[in-house]
């Protein structure tokens, strides 16, 4: 450090009071001069082979995959400035005349995202429930855990779009897609709460006599119910932007009519569409959030005062 | 690799103790509680201090404002000549180079090598540009390296902190501030983590390397038997008043209780090993 | 509360206002259509196998692609949305507001919006998977980080560490199994999102999924959405063991 810096530094320390202030760095420079001097013997620096073979193995893939997507990379200095131009269409000045029709189909969405969320809490509830251990025969557990896998392993959107293609690209035909898309996820989540749940009143309710559906709804349900509703809520959530998706091959909502309008390159509308759907997204993922903290919360509080 | 020295010996040998002192220094925290109430005491350098009360006397709270951790309310704070109290940004963080701090929980990053841990002491002294990229300078390793082998650590400089056990943490955690090259150790119950012979162990380590390079030392203690064997001055903490101040070797029992508020009890002591 | 639900149900079924007209009848109708198809997924014709092989790679190329950069992207992003390696509220809340709008598009839209502003390709997908990683990577890992505990933070502030430092040093290594977590995560999704890309024109196995679509081949539809499961899976498993070693 140089006198100078010291100097600087010095002056951003207001002073006391009435006392002259010395630097802080003033210590240091005593300290630098070079002299060799006894090093500690250190002990030899473990081996890190194996991390970095990692390291480059995973730099390798990385690298192939990039030179797989076939990018014209020299194009891609444009990009950055297409995409502004873009952007300044679509926000510098969004076209809000078509706003009531983007409500009306948002609407839409949401209904669709709402009975799908609905369709696929009632089908989830009591097959997660046969499914978790301890409920149902255990070759019905295995069978159900493996159909739901399978659910889950396809991606929503393609479960979805071979059965729209199947029932019928209506609005209905989505919201039962989105309700069956979901079985997957939201059963395993089922089956997985209720084994998590605490032991304690089914076996009370076991031992008082009673028979696998009377501990479901005494025993289970009620330590349960409150996770579930998370989940139901959770499950809205995702619908939301999954019905935006679906309207965009063809199953109606503000999704459809945001894919139009991108064909008709009405960037203005576009714009005004785009902002629509994130406001939605955000403003029910606000709400649904607000609810499910209280549901837990709630949850939580009765588990107090069960334990007094 | 070389060690920047004038004096050949250890390096730490260069660093001057500082004078400590606190005028009239009351800490209100935001939820109103009242952590200190006008407390007001000067160090001199290279004296051995203990602070001692039972837990919620203000002992950290009196400890913290001393670099600025914990910023006062109202009162002075000087440490070396320089206003505490009034540092920001830059200033502060170099005047906190020059006080070195260790901690009852330790504080150390369980996933980061002990020598990584260490260096964090060199942050003060460091360019961030270089820590951003990783680029330790040899000097500051060195320095590091010194601090780890006078507190009999050097064979775990790469070993993960995590797996380290409560008191060979707490000396990677003086080493830590050992690499500062400090002219300040504050010590914030910095055994009341640890078992009984183990304490001792860590007190010694701290007291030695401390008077060894003749640090003004500041140690937050609530035994009563540690502050007299390992300190020269005791400073009493009672609901954040000063209440005691004399030499610790001389503090009687009833000095204690009147400083704890009640009679002495086992858990007052740690008793010998 | 049962009533409002009631009520929010019903209005979701009012077609005037835009809700979903519920028409069994036209699924009946529908489904007796459909049976044939149903019939044809059911039969997948293996020999259309090896066109998808070209295709399946570029999803995977996709998806890798993708994960990586959001990967090396979501480290200062996430480091400036967490409140123990950002103090400062101004700039925490501006990163997590960017963050959560761009977790409110859905993956697909941008796709869609992606492909009219840089052309049909790989590059929209890439664009798309990279935008949708770094909303999920930050905002899971800024918030493990929230609640995390960080009582080294004390100690660098302590030794005069400028925030930087302390994060560099300290932070980020000690956040590592939670960013490497979420990075798995990530690819998970992306091989899963990037299957349907191409239903956008973003590239992939999704745009031969929807030629194919289209072209009522639906034995050849089958075999791609056998063999999307099947890469799912694998990509699972692999990342599992993966998260397993690097705990």
């Amino acid at each position: 450090m140089s006198r100078r810096e010291v100097a600087q530094r010095h002056g951003e320390v207001a002073p006391g009071p009435d006392e002259p202030v010395p630097s802080p760095g003033a210590v240091e420079q005593t300290t630098v001069t070079s002299t060799p001097a006894s090093t500690p013997a250190l002990p030899p620096k473990p081996s890190r082979v194996t991390a970095t073979l990692a390291a480059v193995a995973t730099g390798a893939v990385v690298l192939a995959a990039t030179a797989g997507l076939n990018i014209s990379w020299t194009e891609l200095g444009d990009v950055p400035g297409r995409v502004v131009e873009y952007l300044l269409l679509m926000f510098a000045d969004p076209n809000w005349e078509k706003l009531p029709r983007a409500l009306f189909e948002t609407w839409r969405s949401i209904s669709m995202a709402w009975l799908g969320a609905i369709g696929c809490v009632v089908v989830s509830i009591p097959l997660g429930m046969l499914a978790a251990s301890g409920m149902g025969p255990a070759w019905l557990r295995v069978g159900l855990r493996a159909i739901f896998a399978v659910i889950r392993a396809v991606p929503e959107v393609i479960i979805a779009l071979v059965l729209l293609t199947v029932t019928g690209l209506t609005p209905f035909t989505g919201a039962l897609a989105l309700g069956i898309a979901g079985i997957g996820t939201q059963s395993k989540w089922v089956y997985e709460a209720v084994e998590s749940a605490p032991t304690g009143a089914t076996e009370a309710v076991r031992a008082a006599g009673g028979s696998t559906a009377e501990i479901a709804r005494w025993a289970i349900w009620p330590a349960v119910a409150p996770v579930l509703m998370s989940f139901a809520l959770y499950r809205c959530e995702i619908n939301i932007r999954t019905s935006a998706v679906l309207g965009l091959v063809g199953a109606g909502g503000i999704g459809s009519m945001l894919s139009n309008y991108t064909n008709y390159r009405e960037w203005d509308t576009v714009g005004m569409l785009l902002i629509v759907v994130v406001v939605i997204t955000m403003v029910f993922d606000l709400i649904s959030g607000s609810i499910r903290r209280r549901i837990m919360e709630g949850a939580r509080v009765r588990d107090v005062d069960r334990t007094r | 690799m070389t060690i920047q020295s004038t004096t050949g010996g250890a390096a730490a040998e260069t660093a001057a103790p500082w004078a400590l002192s606190l005028t009239d220094v009351s800490v209100t925290y935001p939820n109103g509680t009242r952590a200190l109430k006008n407390v007001s005491v000067h160090i001199e350098p290279g004296e051995i201090v203990s602070i001692v009360g039972l837990s919620g006397s203000g002992k950290s709270t009196l400890i913290r404002t001393i670099n600025g951790l914990v910023p006062v309310t109202s009162g002075w704070v000087t440490a070396g000549g320089h206003d505490v109290t009034r540092a920001r940004g830059r200033a502060l963080r170099e005047l906190r180079g020059h006080v070195g701090m260790i901690f009852q929980g330790f504080n150390l990053a369980d996933r980061v090598s002990v020598l990584d841990n260490v260096l964090v002491g060199r942050f003060a002294h460091t360019p961030t540009i270089r820590t951003v990229l990783g680029l330790n300078r040899a000097a500051d390793r060195e320095l590091a390296l010194r601090a780890l082998d006078s507190v009999g650590m050097l064979e775990k400089v790469w070993t993960r902190a995590g797996a380290l056990s409560g008191g060979q943490k707490q000396r990677v955690a003086i080493a830590r501030a050992l690499s500062q090259e400090p002219s300040v150790m504050l010590a914030d119950e910095p055994v009341a983590s640890l078992d009984p012979p183990t304490a001792h162990a860590v007190m010694n380590d701290l007291a030695r390397t401390s008077s060894e390079r003749g640090l003004t030392v500041l140690i937050n203690i609530h035994l009563m038997d540690l502050a007299r064997q390992y300190t020269q001055r005791m400073i009493g903490l009672r609901d954040g008043e000063l209440v005691y101040d004399g030499p610790a070797a001389e503090a009687t029992d009833a000095d204690f209780e009147q400083i704890y508020g009640r009679p002495i009890q086992g858990r007052d002591r740690l008793g010998s090993v | 509360m049962v009533v409002a639900l009631c009520a929010f149900t019903a209005l979701t079924c009012w077609p005037a206002i835009g809700g979903v007209e519920i028409d069994l009848a036209g699924l009946v109708r529908n489904w007796s259509n459909g049976a044939d198809k149903i019939a044809q997924l059911l039969r997948p014709d293996l020999t259309f196998l090896p066109r998808t092989v070209a295709p399946m790679l570029e999803t995977l190329a996709m998806a890798v692609a993708g994960a990586a950069f959001a990967a090396i992207i979501s480290i200062p992003l996430t480091l400036a949305a967490a409140r123990p390696s950002n103090p400062n509220p101004l700039t925490r809340q501006l990163v997590r507001f960017c963050i959560n709008v761009n977790r409110a598009v859905p993956d697909l839209v941008f796709a869609t919006v992606l492909v009219a502003m840089v052309g049909v390709g790989t590059l929209p997908g890439f664009l798309t998977l990279f935008l949708f990683d770094l909303g999920v990577v930050v905002k899971l890992v800024s918030e493990a980080v929230d609640s995390a505990d960080h009582p080294y933070l004390e100690a660098g502030t302590a030794a005069g560490g400028t925030q930087a430092q302390i994060n560099r040093a300290t932070v980020l290594p000690q956040s590592w199994p939670l960013f490497a977590n979420q990075w798995l995560y990530s690819l998970e999704l992306n091989v899963r999102i990037s299957a349907i890309l191409g239903i956008v024109g973003a590239g992939g196995i999704g745009r031969l999924l929807d030629e194919r679509r289209g072209f009522f081949a639906y034995d050849d539809v089958s075999v791609i959405i056998l063999e999307i499961l099947v890469v799912v899976v694998v990509i699972e498993v692999i990342s599992n063991a993966l998260r397993r070693r690097l705990r």
